[in-house]
Parts: structure tokens; C-alpha cells; sequence
């Protein structure tokens, strides 16, 4: 009799829970705000490509109704229903896919839009991965509040384990060549100190010689000559095709150190502008490009 | 006596009848969208209380409804701009837009917002300053010989665009962080990112103005049709057209900092509305609030339902318009 009752109420419980957040928690985000999360969000929309990866890489992309326009990555995310793109989201579709959760970003979405959402009563949980060890960190409170904690403590102990693989590598030799890295064609564009691509050029062993206080410093062609790279890294907005015109522009300079060796190398650039699992994979290609010679006899 | 009955009663036609446009631009703005809803659910929304489908009440109440509003409220006082530049420096190429007015508000917000003031009333007052300045230099530039030579004003007006542009492209490229993206689509004219209240708070700015530049427009009236005139009638020139060009920048300032840059409106409706109307100023300032109103809430219709994904700033619709409009309207004016 008990468990009948038992078995009665719980599935009632359930019944609500479908339709009215009863069971809400109330979470910290990484902007240090308490918000009140469902229980179980079965509605989420990520408001940016790097939270989209995320929550694939956790497996819980079910929960998954909404994703930003170049969330394309896993290949799957691109089916979901667009709600604009990070920096310019589109509040009516948010709302008309009436979701119980939002993932924003600090660093891109529009602090207006995130206002405006909550004045919807759209709960928004914002993350705020600024270097590694916080998307780390941002990594696993994402797991937290999707009920996908054991997941999320799994791949960030993998991710761990990978970053310091490099660091062993990188430490076995003293040799640090000096990197810059394209981030943008016309203007040229790099990124300064306190940017992951920063973080990235140092794990890697190599000198970001845009290192400064401008997080994305612009430079003349002049200017990347003068700093004379060893290593030229041009992340492809994959979506122009314009960056092999700029490494035939690169390669007619023949004074530049990285001209003279041959080390004009072009990448995804979603895998280095993306604060997401996938960051790690940027680690070991950099690794790669600046110290060939570590890999000789293999990883 | 007769004939100023006959003016009341047209004013009210006239008001009536641009009114029922406004309403049904407004219902058009509040039942279309990107999420597909229909005319009828979203008037049913729209009549409805909380409870029913709460998604759509949202959408349509807190979502379209403030900006329509604003379009509404931005429109109609780019129009009316339109209509008091044309009538105070006689010419009827003059715009804020085409002026500079709005280049030089723009410039004022833009370094509102890279100081990190709020909109209202930080931003709103540097971008008032930022008016005012360019109406000066455009004075101060055109006058010399006369006020009433077209091209001369027109020329200074171009110059000072021009420069308001530079200076604007100056800040932007100096600005290397993420407020760019959303300067430059602001640029273009963007009636996106509001919510009521500071709607609310726009409205009762521009409102008192309206009303001020409406008891004014008899003045405007007499004034068109000559000094002399004005004079013996008892008309302060001078004091009137300072007013007016102080009331008319403000308000454009105001909407500036809300909304960009939406550029001519105030050629568009004035023009067609003088075509129907005559040259009353009494009838033709509600005209243009009324006029004003709805072809920017159209305008802004447009701009949020032609882009697959995603929307366009308002402000591309009204160019793509109204620069046609204006390079027809010059050419008939040189015969």
C-alpha cells in the first residue's frame, strides 16, 4: 500500500515537473550571480558555438533545442534551430522556443540581450572561460547543472591529463620560436597577452611576439616584418578561403625568418577561437607546427 | 472665422484618417515576426491575458511590442525633423539626416557609449551636444550669404557628413574590443535592443516636443511666406527659429542614442505628405508624426522578416528608399 502511495505521488511530482520548474536549485555562475536553475533543464539553448561543443562533449545534446548561428560542430549541433548569432541574438526566436535554460557567455553575448532574457523570467546561467584552467572550470559547472557531473569530471580530468602530456614534451627542450598569429586577414589582426591564443603559443613552447596589453591588437604588414616571426600561423575563417591568397601575400617577403623556413602554416580557426574541449586539439597541432623536432621518434 | 473652422476640421481629417495608418501599421508590426505565429493567434494574444499561450503573449507584448513603439516614436520625429529643417531653412532637401544633425548626434553617442555612460541621460546628452555642434558648424557654414541658397546649404551639409563620418570611422577603428559589433550595427540604424520602460522614457521626451513644434506650426506657416509678413504679424524670427532648431536637434539627438542612424525619413514623408495636404504646417506636423509613425514601423517590418537569418538594421530599408526618392527630388528641383 505504502509503496503504491509512493509510486503515486512520485509520478505525480513527475507530471509537474513537466510542465512548471517546481524543482528549481540555485546555482553560482562563473559572473558569480546566484541563479535559479530547474532541476533538470530539458529545454536548453546555447548562446554561443563554444557552449554548443561543450554540452555535446558532455552527451547531453537531448537537452539541447536551441544553438547559435555557427554552431556547426559536431555536425549535429547545425540541425538545431538557430536563434542568430552569439554577438547579435535573436530574442524573438529565444522566447518562442520556450526554453527553461539559457548557457551564455561573458565575453560576446550582449549584456542588453542577457537583461532582457531574464526580464523574461528565462533563467540565463553565463560561464566565463578566460583561459584554460577556467574553461576547465566552466566545463564542469555546465556539467553540474545538467545533471552530467561524473561526465564533465571525466573529460576535464582527460583534458588534465592532455595539457600536461605537452607541457612534458615542450619541457624537454629550451628552444622557443617566436609566433604570430593571424587572427584576421584585412586588417591584420592578432591577439595580445591574457587571450587563449596567448596561452596556447606559450603551452605550446613558442613566443607570441603580439603579446601587449591590446587583447586584439591590429598590425601593418610592415609591423609583423619588424617582429620577425619564425613561425606564421593563419587561422582560416574557414568560410572566405580568403587566407591562402594571405599566406601567398606572406610568402613573396622574403626577409621573414618564417618565410625563409618555410613555416607559414594555416589552422581551423574554430578550433582556436572556441573556448571548448576541442581547445585541446589546438594545443597539440601548435605543439606540433612549433616543435617538429619533438616528434620525430613519435608522441 | 469660416476658414479657420474649415482648417480645424480638415486637421482632424487628416489626423483621423494617418491615425487608422499608424493602427494598422502597429498591428502589422505586433503580428508579424520571426516566429511564425499568424495574424489571428496574435491578435489573440495580443487581447489576451497571461494565462493563455504565455509564450506568444511574450513575444507579442514584450518582445515586438516596445519595438514597434519605439519605430513608431522614431519615425515620427525623424519626419517631423524632416519637416521643420525644410520649412526654417526653405529648402526642401533639408533633413536631419542629410544635414549632418544625426552624423553629429551619432558621434555624440558613440563616445557616450566608449566612456561607458548610460543611455539615458548620458548618452542622450553627449549626443545632444554632439547635435548641436553639427547644426552650428552647418549655420554658421551656410549663412554668410544667405540662408535661402540650396545648394550652398546642401554642400555644407554633405561636408559635415563627410567629416561626422571620418571622425565616427576614427572612433571605430580605435575601438579593438567586442562594443564594435554592436556600434556598427547600431550605425545602420537598429531598433532591436530596447525594452519598455526605456521606451517609456523616450516617449516622454519626445512627446512635450511634438506638442511644442505643433503650437509653433502656424508661426512656421507665416514665416514661409516671408519676413515681412511674419513680422507684421507679430512673429519673433529669430526666436521661433532658434527654438525650433534647438527643439527639433534635441529630439533627433534623443533618438539617435536609441536607435542609430536612420536616414531619410524626414525627406520621405514630409514630401509625399506636402503632395497631399498643401504646404499647412497645422496639418502637415500631426501629418508627419502620424506619417512618420507608420512607414518606420513598416520600414522596420521589412528589415526584421526579409533576412532568411537574423535581421537588418532598419535604417538600410529607409536609404534604399528614401536615396532614390532624394536624387529625383533634386534633379526636379534644378529645373
Amino acid at each position: 500500500m505504502t509503496k503504491i502511495l509512493a509510486t503515486l505521488i512520485s509520478a505525480i511530482t513527475i507530471l509537474l515537473a513537466s510542465d512548471l520548474p517546481l524543482t528549481a536549485k540555485t546555482a553560482e555562475d562563473q559572473l558569480g550571480r546566484e541563479i535559479r536553475v530547474p532541476d533538470d533543464p530539458r529545454r536548453v539553448i546555447a548562446l554561443a558555438p563554444s557552449i554548443t561543443e561543450i554540452i555535446f562533449a558532455l552527451g547531453q545534446q537531448e537537452r539541447l533545442i536551441g544553438v547559435t548561428q555557427y554552431s556547426n560542430y559536431p555536425a549535429e549541433a547545425a540541425t538545431r534551430p538557430k536563434v542568430g548569432s552569439y554577438v547579435r541574438l535573436d530574442l524573438e526566436r529565444i522566447v518562442a522556443l520556450d526554453p527553461d535554460l539559457c548557457l551564455a557567455i561573458k565575453d560576446g553575448n550582449p549584456k542588453e540581450t542577457i537583461d532582457r532574457l531574464q526580464s523574461l523570467d528565462i533563467p540565463v546561467f553565463a560561464v566565463n572561460p578566460h583561459n584554460l584552467e577556467s574553461m576547465l572550470q566552466t566545463i564542469q559547472k555546465v556539467g553540474d547543472i545538467l545533471n552530467a557531473s561524473q561526465k564533465a569530471t571525466t573529460l576535464v580530468a582527460d583534458m588534465r591529463s592532455r595539457i600536461q602530456r605537452v607541457e612534458t614534451l615542450v619541457s624537454k627542450t629550451a628552444h622557443r620560436p617566436r609566433v604570430f598569429i593571424q587572427i584576421g586577414i584585412s586588417p591584420i589582426v592578432s591577439a595580445g597577452s591574457n587571450t587563449f591564443i596567448d596561452e596556447l603559443i606559450n603551452r605550446a613552447g613558442g613566443i607570441n611576439v603580439a603579446a601587449g596589453p591590446s587583447a586584439y591588437p591590429h598590425f601593418s604588414r610592415e609591423q609583423v616584418l619588424a617582429l620577425t616571426p619564425d613561425v606564421l600561423i593563419i587561422t582560416s575563417m574557414a568560410r572566405s578561403g580568403g587566407y591562402e591568397k594571405a599566406k601567398a601575400d606572406w610568402s613573396r617577403l622574403a626577409d621573414m625568418p618564417a618565410v625563409r623556413q618555410k613555416r607559414i602554416h594555416t589552422v581551423d580557426s574554430d578550433l582556436f577561437d572556441r573556448p571548448s574541449p576541442r581547445l585541446l586539439e589546438a594545443l597539440e597541432i601548435l605543439t606540433r607546427l612549433l616543435h617538429p623536432e619533438l616528434f620525430k621518434e613519435g608522441l | 472665422m469660416l476658414k479657420s473652422q474649415h482648417h480645424r476640421t480638415r486637421i482632424i481629417w487628416v489626423a483621423l484618417i494617418l491615425l487608422a495608418v499608424v493602427l494598422i501599421a502597429f498591428a502589422l508590426g505586433l503580428s508579424i515576426g520571426p516566429a511564425q505565429s499568424g495574424l489571428r493567434s496574435a491578435f489573440s494574444a495580443l487581447f489576451s491575458g497571461t494565462e493563455s499561450d504565455s509564450v506568444l503573449h511574450s513575444i507579442v507584448w514584450r518582445i515586438r511590442f516596445p519595438r514597434v513603439l519605439l519605430a513608431m516614436f522614431v519615425g515620427a520625429t525623424l519626419s517631423l525633423g524632416g519637416l521643420v529643417f525644410q520649412a526654417l531653412l526653405r529648402n526642401p532637401l533639408a533633413e536631419p539626416f542629410i544635414l549632418g544633425v544625426s552624423g553629429g548626434s551619432a558621434i555624440g553617442a558613440i563616445i557616450g557609449i566608449l566612456l561607458g555612460l548610460s543611455r539615458f541621460p548620458g548618452i542622450c546628452f553627449t549626443s545632444f551636444l554632439g547635435s548641436l555642434g553639427t547644426l552650428a558648424l552647418i549655420l554658421l557654414m551656410s549663412t554668410g550669404s544667405s540662408i535661402l541658397r540650396k545648394d550652398s546649404l546642401l554642400l555644407s551639409g554633405v561636408m559635415v557628413n563627410a567629416f561626422c563620418s571620418a571622425i565616427i570611422m576614427f572612433l571605430v577603428s580605435i575601438t579593438q574590443d567586442a562594443r564594435l559589433h554592436n556600434i556598427i550595427f547600431w550605425l545602420m540604424g537598429d531598433l532591436s535592443a530596447t525594452d519598455l520602460p526605456q521606451v517609456v522614457i523616450l516617449g516622454a521626451i519626445l512627446i512635450p516636443c511634438f506638442i511644442f513644434v505643433f503650437v509653433l506650426s502656424h508661426a512656421m506657416n507665416l514665416m514661409l511666406m516671408g519676413k515681412d509678413m511674419a513680422l507684421t504679424m507679430g512673429i519673433n524670427i529669430k526666436a521661433v527659429t532658434i527654438a525650433l532648431l534647438m527643439v527639433t536637434s534635441f529630439m533627433v539627438s534623443a533618438t539617435v542614442s536609441f536607435s542609430g542612424l536612420v536616414g531619410f525619413v524626414g525627406l520621405v514623408i514630409p514630401h509625399l505628405l506636402r503632395l497631399v495636404l498643401g504646404p499647412d504646417h497645422r496639418s502637415l506636423v500631426p501629418a508627419c508624426i502620424f506619417g512618420g509613425a507608420a512607414y518606420l514601423v513598416l520600414c522596420d517590418l521589412l528589415a526584421r522578416t526579409l533576412p532568411q537569418q537574423g535581421e537588418m538594421p532598419a535604417g538600410v530599408i529607409t536609404a534604399l528608399i528614401g536615396a532614390p526618392l532624394f536624387i529625383i527630388l533634386l534633379k526636379k528641383s534644378r529645373k
